[in-house]
């Protein structure tokens, strides 16, 4: 399995604090990752350093074989890496499928035309439609976003995502809030998503962890702190005792 | 809720107030579409014949009406499409104005046409200019709090000014520049002489201009302005560059403020180094909260209220205008805090379509 991503002694400090310590890693193409960690643990902002949201301190990210540590955000989009974020981030004053046209023309020719009718744009349009088809919110494509169920706002976030046709997918907590019913089913659509993406998981929800990842990575305290398959994970001990505490845990923290 | 001092500023103004109800793309019938077309074919007729029925000092009122709307229109790509409010939108209009007037005084050019390129490209240069180092403290996702750019793009303003009144040979110093003749515009058989001709060519120049701005608040390219405007984050995650966006379009309001300020040179045919300062960006400010910054046509109308309500102030009240200017901002912001435009729009939409947007 060649390699996707490779992370190279990533880290970042805010001032004396160190959020991510020399974090080293690699995904494989069409490999389902997850990335697990207690609050605090520096996972959202090791997400932010893989997309460009933040600068790294030190370290090297390469995508592809190509060195993407320094580039900008969007660049790393149109390379194919496409994030979803945690906290629900859609376009509220616009309909569902104005949202799905603005995320699919986002690494199309001709963001930049100043003349067409955007709205009119027939290619775009039959794009929005499989899209939103594929997310089951093509029925309700006329109505605000502000105004969908909180479940379905975070399906139409998941769907953004995949408007770029990423190579890599980044998911930030994509059950966050959710049922166990509408959790499943976002697992379900992970897990639908085949081969042909590649997942980079954040969850806190270790149904979804455990029902999507092939291999989990532990985060503690800004550094690696265990790495295996799902059964390695459940059965570790330093797992263990990083989320159900113990003495142990906690002075090695502190 | 309001606690950045952005907040207290803008923070309810800029809220886009409406979003249009969605519209199917499937495609609209002709019938749809000269519905939605009917008030604006209706208003430009009107305009068309209305100065052979109204005295001179009205086409000029109208004129100037014209010149601002074209003016708030320009500001509001930038601050309601692009959720980027600036303080320093004059600079544009009054050095449009200086570059109209030093073209033709001390550059011998007369064409009108000409004249209204180079401004435009002057303009550009300006924003283009101006445009780095104040994105550069407008940050990623600042329609949030803009308060550095607002500063910045304050400065840039007043240092126009000063700028004008220093350079005395070229501008006239602070006593500003006079003696800016009618347009020629080079074409035989038209000429524009008076303010009755002139107003003609203002309907003109200002009919294509936001002919063209509208074209590109609803491109491909005004969608990802709206979209920064939500959501800057998200449209970079989305593979937006959308520096160059909020540059760009910086550059290109400029460039029709520029145009206002050139036919507003022409106009009076006087430039004053206060047309680049605070005092006409509050005007500009006014106009595109009075109309609504949230629909397209709302500076228009913001320009039919202020510059009237200007001229009936200074006609019956003339040492008040400015107070009475500042009661009708308040009464609109604690009445129809939307402003105008919306209010008008959900009446048009209750009398013709039987339903409130």
């Amino acid at each position: 399995m060649a390699a996707l991503l490779e992370v190279e002694g990533l880290s970042v400090h805010f001032g004396g604090l160190a959020a991510v310590k020399n974090v080293t890693f690699t995904i494989g193409e069409g490999e389902r990752l997850g990335m697990i960690g207690p609050n605090g643990a520096g996972k959202t902002t090791l997400f932010n350093l893989l997309t460009g949201q933040l600068k790294p301190s030190g370290g090297k990210v390469v995508f592809k074989g190509q060195d993407i540590t320094h580039k900008p955000v969007y660049a790393r989009t149109q390379l194919g890496i496409a994030r979803s974020f945690q906290i629900t981030s859609l376009f509220p004053n616009e309909s569902v499928l104005t949202n799905a046209l603005i995320a699919l023309q986002g690494t199309r020719a001709g963001r930049y035309r100043v003349w067409g009718v955007f709205k009119r744009d027939k290619a775009l349009y039959a794009a929005a439609q499989g899209l939103l088809e594929s997310i089951d919110l093509w029925e309700k494509r006329q109505e605000m976003v502000s105004s969908l169920a909180y479940g379905e706002q975070r399906k139409l976030e998941m769907g953004l995502s995949l408007a770029s046709g990423p190579e890599l997918l980044m998911l930030d907590e994509p059950s966050c809030g959710l049922t166990p019913t509408e959790s499943k089913d976002i697992t379900e659509r992970i897990r639908a998503l085949g081969k042909k993406i590649t997942v980079l998981m954040i969850a806190h929800d270790m149904d979804l962890v455990f029902g999507v990842a092939e291999r989990i990575i532990l985060l503690h305290f800004g550094e690696i702190s265990c790495e295996g398959t799902c059964d390695e994970i459940r059965a570790n001990q330093t797992v263990k005792d990083i989320y159900m505490g113990s003495h142990k845990a906690s002075t090695a923290a502190g | 809720m309001a606690t950045r001092p952005a907040d207290l500023l803008l923070g309810r103004l800029m809220r886009r107030a409406v979003a249009a109800p969605p519209v199917p793309v499937e495609g609209r019938s002709a019938a749809a579409l000269l519905r939605t077309w009917a008030p604006a074919i209706a208003i430009i007729l009107l305009m068309l014949v209305l100065p052979s029925f109204v005295p001179s000092y009205i086409q000029s009122l109208v004129t100037k009406m014209m010149i601002f709307a074209l003016f708030g229109v320009s500001m509001n790509i930038l601050w309601g499409y692009g959720g980027i409010p600036t303080f320093g939108h004059a600079a544009f209009f009054g050095f449009g104005g200086y570059a109209c007037g030093i073209l033709i005084v001390h550059g011998g050019i007369s064409n009108f046409f000409v004249n209204l390129v180079l401004v435009v490209v002057l303009t550009a240069l300006l924003g283009a200019g101006l445009g780095i180092p104040a994105f550069r403290v407008y940050g990623v996702g600042a329609s949030d709090n803009p308060i550095y750019f607002l500063l910045a793009t304050l400065a840039f303003g007043e240092l126009l000014v000063r700028v004008a009144i220093s350079a005395r040979t070229l501008t006239g110093g602070s006593t500003g520049m006079s003696g800016i003749p009618w347009p020629d515009l080079g074409i035989p058989g038209i000429t524009v002489n008076s303010s009755y001709t002139y107003y003609f060519l203002v309907l003109a120049v200002v009919v294509v201009c936001l002919i063209l701005v509208y074209r590109l608040v609803n491109s491909h390219y005004g969608y990802a302005l709206r979209g920064i405007h939500d959501n800057e984050r998200r449209m970079q995650a989305l593979g937006y560059n959308t520096w160059l966006y909020k540059y760009t379009s910086y550059i290109i309001a400029g460039a029709f403020g520029g145009i206002a300020g050139a036919l507003f040179a022409y106009f009076g045919g006087v430039m004053v180094p206060g047309n680049m300062g605070m005092a006409m960006t509050d005007i500009v400010f006014l106009i595109v909260i009075l109309g609504s910054a949230s629909i397209y046509f709302g500076p228009v109308i913001g320009a039919v209220a202020v510059v009237g309500v200007e001229y009936l102030a200074s006609v019956y009240l003339p040492e008040r205008w400015p107070l009475i200017m500042a009661a009708l901002i308040v009464v609109v912001i604690m009445v129809i805090p939307q402003g105008i435009g919306v209010m008008l729009l959900d009446l048009w939409r209750k009398v013709f379509r039987g339903r409130a947007a």
